[in-house]
């Protein structure tokens, strides 16, 4: 009943949410145990592996891919058989394999802080007071969503800024042009991405608030957000042989999808059922 | 229209896993220190956490500053401060961090939280750590800088739960001189859930011992201590061990119940505290050489005793299987 009442009249308290967000953050920075996932992974993926494949292709003489290229889809072998042979390792692997990474980490990175977000304040047992500052329901759940979203998608796009880069740089005497990213790569980081960021939330943070700490959180996740993350493997080089306006409507899809999950995890978020679990 | 800053009827709370808090009914007047007793499990921390809000009774209602925490906990929220058990620090953040962002949660700005922090810093001994994380404060610093987390608003109502933990005696003193203060001079009402009896008898106004869920009793410790203990006890300070010749002589003063000899002198116990003068009197006019006469003040502390000794088997480490005849005695006892 009370939820019901205070949810009617519900109006973002931007100054609240900034307020949790800002501690959240500080202390987000500060804590090891999720910087270093948050960078190492998304470093070892987005920028060592994509380097290491742009040295080999220039330091050694080209593989021959034609065995392979016979069996990929026309759609892929089509633009690498366009291509001199020394550049179709490069672009095969920079410019499509590599796309699924560029979902894995922000599920991965959402999830690693929403795991945080819930269970986290109980083991450090700071939820009992945060439960009795004014603090609407809402207000705390969407800055505990943004707390997780914000840092996965701007890391993605980083991380995207910097695989470019080094693909490109790195990349270039093989290369001799900018070969990523092309408008479908742009699409999927730009849109995708963070439509995947918000589906991962979904799931996590619902999970966060029941776990009773973030070991249990990021099991009882890990066993939802792994099939997700199997999932954007699978599919996601298969976006970019899509059209533009194909890859944004399978965005709009995965983003109406987060966005329910999120809504139906706000109205099932209660101050009480929080707190009775204390 | 009720002139109680907090006050409850039948208020209950059923979990999954059992009654936390069934039919309790209280009420604190504004500038009044509630001392909240009782041992662990007694339900103390959810009758705060039903009071400011953040739980729904199963039952019963509840007013706190005019609001109903079920329908109005965030306005309430607003108005109230909370000292949790755990004193709820994020160790990543420094003293400073914390009570900032909790000035910031409570609508200040930040030129405003920047200085009442810095206020309540100093107040609290804290400016030389106040830039240090709280990961490496000791149990007394994690509690003053919980303190101050609560304070930080000025609220009207303050929940205050074991609020001198960890401190230490000139820490504690403090505190306590600060909960009186708060109450009498700035008509602040506290709730203070409390184990330590000495400081409960020093600020509470009143009191209420709760036993597994259930108000065993409430009032203030006067009252309650005047109707468990309706006699006046006097103990007189002789040269010697009163003989018998001074006990009878106590004996035949009017009002007098009885007298018994001790090391220091005797007890006397009487009806009336209007009979002490006639009583010591009485003494002086037989010879003995009188160097005090004091009647036993019962504190706080001797009524929580008296209630806990006859109604709390779990408490004394009986199991009430093992007790039923205190059992049979909780019902007895006057509410």
């Amino acid at each position: 009943m009370t939820a019901t009442l205070e949810r009617e009249r519900w109006r973002p308290d931007r100054a609240v949410i900034a307020a949790i967000v800002a501690k959240d953050f500080t202390a987000i920075r500060r804590s090891k145990a999720i910087v270093l996932p948050m960078l190492l992974v998304p470093g070892l993926l987005l920028i060592a592996l994509p380097g290491g494949i742009a040295m080999f292709a220039r330091s050694r003489p080209a593989p021959d891919l034609s065995t392979l290229l016979s069996n990929l889809p026309h759609a892929i072998a089509a633009p690498l058989l366009a291509v001199a042979p020394s550049q179709r390792l490069l672009l095969l692997v920079n410019g499509y394999l590599l796309a699924p990474l560029f979902l894995v980490v922000p599920l991965m990175v959402s999830a690693v802080i929403a795991a945080d977000a819930f269970a986290g304040e109980k083991e450090r047992r700071t939820l009992e007071s945060l439960l009795h500052l004014p603090v609407r329901d809402q207000d705390l759940y969407v800055a505990k969503l943004l707390v997780a979203f914000v840092p996965s998608v701007l890391l993605s796009w980083a991380g995207f800024v910097l695989f470019a880069i080094v693909s490109n740089s790195i990349g270039w005497p093989v290369m001799h042009r900018v070969f990523v990213p092309t408008l479908p790569w742009a699409v999927l980081i730009l849109w995708v991405t963070p439509a995947v960021a918000s589906l991962g939330l979904g799931i996590m943070v619902r999970i966060s608030a029941r776990a009773s700490n973030t070991q249990e959180a990021n099991q009882l996740g890990g066993a939802v957000i792994m099939p997700l993350i199997i999932l954007a493997v699978g599919q996601a080089t298969g976006l970019l042989l899509l059209s533009p306006g194909m890859v944004i409507g399978v965005g709009a899809v995965i983003w109406l999808l987060g966005l329910w999950l999120i809504r139906g995890g706000m109205k099932r978020f209660d101050r009480d059922r929080i707190a009775s679990r204390l | 229209m009720s002139e109680a800053t907090i006050e409850c009827s039948g208020l209950r709370r059923v979990f999954d896993d059992g009654l936390a808090l069934d039919s309790l009914d209280l009420e604190v007047r504004p500038g009044t220190v509630l001392a909240l007793l009782g041992p662990n499990g007694a339900g103390k921390t959810t009758t705060v956490r039903l009071l400011n809000g953040i739980l729904r009774p199963t039952a019963g209602w509840s007013r706190v500053l005019g609001l109903d925490p079920e329908r109005q906990g965030h306005e309430l929220r607003h108005r109230t401060g909370v000292l949790t058990e755990n004193a709820g620090l994020d160790d990543r953040l420094t003293a400073r961090e914390n009570l900032a962002s909790v000035a910031r949660l409570r609508g200040m700005d930040t030129v405003a939280a920047g200085s009442r922090v810095t206020e309540l810093l100093e107040q609290f001994g804290m400016t030389s750590h106040a830039d240090q994380r709280c990961q490496g404060f000791s149990t007394g610093q994690r509690r003053r800088i919980a303190l101050a987390r609560a304070l930080i608003s000025d609220p009207e109502v303050l929940f205050l739960d074991e609020p001198t933990s960890g401190l230490d005696p000139a820490a504690t003193e403090e505190v306590v001189d600060l909960i009186d203060s708060l109450a009498k001079e700035r008509g602040r009402t506290v709730v203070l859930c409390t184990h330590f009896l000495g400081e409960a008898t020093r600020v509470a106004d009143q009191m209420a011992i709760l036993n597994r869920g259930r108000l065993l009793v409430s009032g203030s410790p006067e009252r309650l201590a005047a109707e468990l203990w309706p006699d006046v006890e006097l103990r007189i300070e002789l040269s010697a061990p009163a003989d018998q010749a001074a006990l009878d002589t106590l004996r035949r003063v009017d009002g007098v119940i009885g007298a018994v000899s001790t090391p220091a002198g005797a007890i006397v116990t009487m009806s009336r505290r209007e009979r002490i003068p006639a009583a010591i009197g009485a003494v002086v006019g037989s010879g003995a050489q009188v160097f005090s006469a004091v009647p036993v003040e019962r504190t706080l502390s001797d009524v929580y005793f008296a209630y806990e000794e006859r109604l709390d088997p779990v408490h004394r480490g009986l199991r009430a299987a093992d007790a039923p005849h205190l059992e049979a005695e909780a019902e007895r006892v006057p509410a």
